[in-house]
């Protein structure tokens, strides 16, 4: 399959349709849609217990594709199974896709995804990291930045940054595993649709993480679903790149990161957060992009 | 492996969805507050607006996209991104 050029390239045929039960300008199931817009009909998706689990709702689906929903440990153990059992019947062109949540990747089944990636198994892991436990009111994860409000991390008179921690880095564990490992967003749709075609020809496990922007829980404005994505990338939040075999590669490089002040006014989850906790998050972020910049084209892990 | 031959055939409770795609047919627009308003003098075709929608309420045929308002739930993305000003807001109930 063929690298995409640009969005007038992209195949029309959806194989997703409305009529779920997502909220209005859902992140997360508008990654699927273009998810499987470059894995095509012939795909077995399987769910860990998230926002996406509550799509095909009895009786209806909107999707027009296998699913498996299983629990919120061990959707790495599934897919991993289904693929063994895929190849016995002779059924080698079928996709086997995970499509989990930050608390089912980097906090419960982390255990799992880890055995799955060390084993090599030909699945695609992606990961829609909404930065928290979005589907249970949006409570604090490992994957929860710092300075960011949750409902376990509030912000008050003792603790006025709200999450203190700081997130995991998810890719450089998965990158040490020596495997395919991408970060990627909805902004950037080509950027994600030809990472999914190049883990596809690649074979072997690949594992790639999406910004799951959450209008809900990180309580914007649900037109702003785009531009916010848009400027995560632009802010170095979200810096897209991948790691293949310890390989890093920056696909989006700029000259110049917009200030993180563009990224935290327009949403509550950030709201009255000081100006220190500002500074700190600025300087968190610059490390992070100085790092990456330092490492393009060499090993990262 | 055929339906028939499905171990759990026949065993009350366990809910089989038949037909793929079948929420299409749910009626999502009454979640809605404002409606998108498609003006095709204006379009360049880009496909921005049918990339974006998270509801694939927006379907591509050769004239252009086409808005499912049974599937739209008024986010407004499309109006939001798309460059031309093609996609306008118009409240609902007016």
């Amino acid at each position: 399959m063929q690298e995409f050029k640009n969005l007038k390239d992209l195949p029309e045929q959806d194989y997703f349709t409305g009529g779920s039960s997502a909220c209005a300008g859902c992140g997360p199931s508008m990654e699927l849609k273009l998810a499987l817009k470059a894995l095509g009909p012939d795909t077995l998706v399987v769910n860990a217990s998230g926002c996406m689990t509550l799509l095909p709702l009895y009786p209806n689906t909107p999707l027009k594709v296998s699913w498996i929903h299983n629990a919120i440990e061990n959707a790495a153990s599934t897919a991993a199974g289904a693929r063994h059992g895929l190849d016995m019947l002779g059924e080698k062109d079928m996709n086997v896709v995970v499509f989990a949540g930050d608390g089912a990747t980097y906090d419960i089944g982390f255990a799992s995804l880890s055995a799955a990636a060390t084993k090599n198994e030909r699945i695609i892991y992606i990961c829609y990291n909404n930065q928290s436990y979005g589907n249970t009111g949006f409570q604090w994860s490992t994957a929860t930045p710092y300075g960011c409000e949750t409902k376990t991390t509030p912000r008050g008179k003792d603790n006025p940054i709200g999450t203190t921690d700081v997130h995991k880095d998810m890719m450089k564990i998965m990158g040490a595993h020596r495997v395919y490992a991408a970060t990627a967003s909805l902004a950037y749709p080509v950027d994600f649709l030809n990472k999914l075609v190049r883990a596809k020809e690649r074979g072997g496990f690949s594992y790639i993480e999406i910004l799951g922007t959450c209008n809900t829980g990180w309580n914007f404005d649900p037109r702003l679903t785009v531009k916010v994505s848009r400027l995560a990338v632009q802010c170095g939040m979200w810096p897209l790149y991948e790691i293949d075999k310890g390989l890093l590669t920056l696909n989006k490089d700029f000259q110049e990161l917009k200030p993180i002040d563009e990224f935290v006014k327009i949403q509550g989850r950030y709201r009255a957060l000081p100006q220190e906790g500002v500074e700190k998050l600025q300087a968190l972020i610059n490390e992070h992009w100085a790092q990456l910049k330092e490492y393009n084209g060499q090993r990262y892990v | 492996m055929r339906e028939e031959e499905l171990p759990y055939k026949g065993i009350e409770g366990i809910p089989i969805i038949k037909e793929p795609g079948s929420a299409s047919k749910v009626n999502r627009g009454s979640w809605r507050l404002v409606r998108p308003v498609y003006d095709r003098e204006k379009c360049t075709k880009c496909k921005i607006c049918f990339t974006y929608c998270p509801d694939a309420a927006i379907n591509w045929t050769p004239e252009g996209p086409e808005i499912n308002l049974k599937s739209c739930k008024g986010c407004m993305i499309c109006v939001e991104e798309c460059p031309t000003d093609a996609m306008t807001e118009e409240k609902e109930g007016t």
